[in-house]
């Protein structure tokens, strides 16, 4: 989930009502089951710039008998901000981070096996797909799960199917790059 | 006329590239339309003949008007085996076939245009046919006959033109439902009803009715007002009334058969065979028709011939014996003929039942059906329906001979009744001619091709 | 989990269509309850491969042992028998009889196992409700969508109690959504009734539904994600 806005996720979070920290936390992590967990003190950091654009507004502060938490709730503008997001569109990848080509052509340039690092990188994806499918196909998979591990697992499948045709077109590439 | 050179040459290109059961479906159409050219020609060249003549051949028979006119009804009926069997030929092959032509129109060609080249193929098929037939019959006429009149020679060439042209306009006939639209049956999902070509051998049976029934009429005026005249047409009439009866009741029982025992089979193989004969009765009406036919007029050829034999042996006529023998035997070569020919057809449409199912039987064997099951299938289809049609055609038959030998009050020649067995049991072997064909059709090999 | 024991192994096998070699010395093992995918690219060899191996065609060289019988030792009839009792197999698509009804598809192996028509069907009915074609038993394949009829063919290949199922391309003429609902009622059967699957297929995304993954290139198997 490279470059998605942790902001714009805590905002929309917060329209459903005021919540504290640490409870956006925990249902950021459901409702994303296969996005990266949130570290806690991200969601602090992100909080309170919030605060600080005027985009949410601490609600009040509580202990429950436990450790002190500040609630926050989103302002006008706060609302506002999130509906221009979510109707924008994202940028259909304008600059892909290719490490696995990156990866292939230096293995070419300095003598090394691209073919076997292809291999083992295929191995790397297909037991990561397999994991995946795992979750996805485990009985009572909700669909919100479904869909995030679909999302992915086709990722992962793009990755794999381009290793499998540059894989079968090592040769050619290789004469390329030492050509060059 | 460019356009039909182009037409031509791309039937021809199809023909050629074309797999086995193209081949079979040439080398079998062009069989066929050699028969029905060699019937044809010779009652024609014997319809030429007028008045007393004397014809080196068949103990005589053929001398007179009165006797060839019989001869020559016997030479057209034999075309309706020879209809049926082009009927099976043309099913050889049909699916990939409709899937070829359809793929013509889907690259863009008008329905008229594939209606035209599939006509040209059968067309081609048929020209051979008839040309190999048609040389064939002038040499041996020219050998029986010093000099054949110009009524002979035009009714030859009118044969000759007219058998590949009547293939071509049949074929583009059937055709009609595979060009109407670009995706014709590249797509098929539900059986079809199959009536279309039912239709097809009835209104072929029609026409050769009529022409038999015209030759009859036109050819011995001066025979007419003898009495027994009469007797040609009524069997004509009969056995046209026989043949549609025996389509109707065929198809009737096959869909009767299948839905009964598709309920009750407790077998795989039954329930195969009953499933199938449900699901397009007509198949099997069509295939089963002409059987019908050959054992109605079997049957009571058998009870009059045994009755007329006695008549011929024992009373005044017999120190012409062997006329009327060679007669009776010259009947009884016709009919036997004709049931070669309709067995023939048989065998055909078993094996093309077995080719265009070849996918699906590779993947019954590769779940492990036994090939022992789906050849019982393959027999119980034929069987099923077959048997109480028989039955009722043989008790036509028998009723036919009966009736001849109480009208001359002899007694019945019950030897008639083995001529229903001896049909069923030959129609048995027929279809078990494909057995052999399933072991080599049902490969592994199937599954490798959608 | 306890350790896998080997059902059906397979070792040097060799097959050749006409001049054009399919295998070339491919070997596997296929483990009991396991679910195996075997990829590759087309004409890799991975449908003749099926084939040995549930003894559909003989290889030209090299063994098959199912529970410890050499299938290149029985004669046809045995093989036969052992397709239609112990495995099940499922093709891309047109393994289902068209004039048959769906539910009398499914009951087809039970009948030639001499089962009475009533239990087979009454039988292959919980098989197919299983699989989510409850309610389209009387219809016709060819009345079926393609997910249905797939899911009809898998009642009909697991309504025997099989050890193995073998599938080839089994969502290769699905869309998407459709082929998930197949692997994922294969899995979920396969997995309860501890059968073990060979799944033949291009697609990694099926492949992931597997416990395990062979890869086949120009008719053997190419070791996989070895860094030594």
């Amino acid at each position: 989930m490279i470059g998605m806005s942790t902001r714009h996720i805590l905002l929309g979070l917060l329209a459903t009502g005021p919540s504290h920290g640490y409870d956006l936390k925990r249902r950021h992590d459901e409702r994303f089951p296969q996005a990266r967990p949130l570290a806690y003190g991200q969601v602090y950091t992100t909080l309170q710039r919030l605060v600080r654009d005027g985009l949410a507004e601490v609600d009040g502060t509580g202990s429950d008998g436990g450790p002190e938490r500040t609630a926050y709730r989103t302002t006008d503008e706060g609302t506002h901000e999130l509906a221009r997001w979510a109707g924008e569109i994202a940028p259909p990848a304008p600059f892909v981070a290719n490490e696995i080509f990156a990866k292939v052509v230096v293995a070419i340039l300095s003598g090394g096996d691209p073919a076997r690092y292809l291999s083992a990188q295929r191995a790397a994806h297909m037991e990561r797909m397999r994991e995946l499918t795992a979750v996805k196909a485990a009985r009572g998979a909700d669909l919100a799960t479904v869909l995030s591990a679909d999302y992915a697992l086709n990722h992962l499948d793009a990755d794999l199917r381009w290793m499998n045709t540059t894989a079968a077109r090592l040769t050619t590439l290789t004469a390329e790059v030492d050509a060059a | 006329m460019t356009s039909l050179r182009a037409d031509l040459r791309l039937a021809w290109d199809l023909t050629r590239g074309s797999d086995r059961g193209e081949w079979w479906r040439v080398t079998l159409t062009a069989s066929g339309a050699a028969l029905a050219t060699g019937f044809a020609l010779a009652a024609v060249a014997l319809a030429a003949l007028r008045g007393q003549y004397n014809v080196p051949v068949a103990a005589g028979l053929l001398n007179q008007p009165g006797t060839r006119s019989g001869v020559i009804a016997g030479l057209l009926l034999l075309l309706v085996p020879v209809l049926g069997f082009l009927g099976q030929c043309a099913r050889i092959g049909a699916v990939h076939r409709d899937r070829r032509l359809a793929g013509l129109r889907l690259a863009g060609a008008a329905p008229w245009q594939v209606r035209r080249i599939a006509a040209l193929e059968t067309g081609l098929a048929g020209l051979l046919g008839s040309a190999v037939a048609t040389v064939f019959c002038v040499l041996l006429l020219l050998r029986l006959w010093d000099k054949p009149t110009a009524l002979a020679w035009a009714g030859i060439a009118l044969v000759a033109v007219a058998v590949p042209l009547l293939g071509a306009a049949v074929s583009a006939l059937a055709l009609r439902r595979v060009v109407a639209s670009p995706l014709g049956w590249v797509r098929r999902v539900a059986p079809r009803t199959g009536r279309g070509p039912g239709l097809l051998f009835l209104a072929g049976l029609l026409l050769v009715g009529v022409v038999a029934l015209l030759a009859l009429a036109t050819e011995s005026p001066a025979a007419s007002n003898r009495p027994g005249n009469g007797l040609p047409l009524t069997v004509v009439g009969v056995v046209l009334a026989g043949g549609a009866g025996a389509v109707w009741l065929s198809g009737a029982m096959a869909e009767v058969t299948g839905r009964v025992l598709a309920a009750r089979a407790r077998s795989a193989a039954t329930l195969i065979a009953a499933q199938r004969l449900r699901a397009d009765p007509w198949a099997a009406a069509r295939t089963h028709a002409a059987v019908l036919l050959v054992t109605v007029v079997g049957t009571g050829f058998l009870g009059i011939r045994q009755v007329m034999g006695d008549v011929v042996r024992t009373q005044r006529f017999s120190e012409r014996a062997d006329y009327y023998l060679t007669g009776l035997d010259l009947t009884g070569a016709a009919i036997a003929l004709a049931f070669a020919i309709v067995l023939s057809g048989l065998a055909v449409g078993t094996a093309e039942s077995l080719a265009t199912r070849r996918r699906g039987l590779a993947a019954q064997v590769a779940a492990g059906v036994p090939r022992a099951v789906l050849g019982r299938a393959l027999l119980l289809e034929t069987a099923l329906p077959l048997a109480p049609a028989v039955l009722l055609a043989g008790l036509g038959g028998t009723a036919i001979g009966t009736w001849y030998a109480w009208l001359g009050h002899h007694p019945v020649p019950w030897v008639m009744a083995l001529a229903p067995c001896a049909v069923y049991a030959a129609c048995l072997l027929a279809a078990a001619t494909s057995l052999p064909l399933l072991g080599r059709t049902a490969r592994p090999g199937e599954l490798r091709y959608a | 989990m306890s350790r896998p024991v080997p059902l059906l192994t397979a070792g040097g096998l060799t097959k050749a269509h006409g001049r054009t070699p399919a295998l070339r010395g491919a070997s596997v093992v296929l483990h009991a309850g396991e679910i195996l995918a075997v990829t590759g690219a087309s004409g890799s060899g991975k449908s003749t491969l099926l084939h040995c191996l549930a003894g559909i065609v003989r290889p030209d060289a090299g063994s098959v042992t199912y529970d410890g019988r050499r299938l290149e030792d029985l004669p046809e009839k045995r093989l036969s028998e052992l397709r239609r009792t112990e495995f099940g197999v499922v093709f891309q698509f047109g393994q289902l009889i068209p004039e048959l009804t769906v539910l009398d598809n499914a009951a087809l192996p039970l009948l030639l196992a001499g089962t009475g028509r009533a239990e087979a069907r009454a039988r292959a009915g919980e098989w197919l409700e299983r699989f989510g074609v409850r309610g389209q038993e009387n219809l016709r394949p060819g009345e079926l969508s393609g997910g249905q009829a797939q899911r009809a063919a898998l009642a009909r290949a697991l309504v025997t109690g099989p050890r193995v199922v073998f599938a080839d391309e089994p969502t290769g003429a699905l869309d998407s959504l459709a082929g998930e609902q197949v692997m994922t009622a294969l899995v979920h059967t396969a997995r309860e009734s501890g059968t073990a699957v060979l799944l033949i297929t291009h697609d990694a995304q099926v492949a992931a539904y597997a416990d395990r993954e062979v890869q086949l290139r120009d008719g053997a198997v190419v070791a996989l994600g070895v860094t030594a």
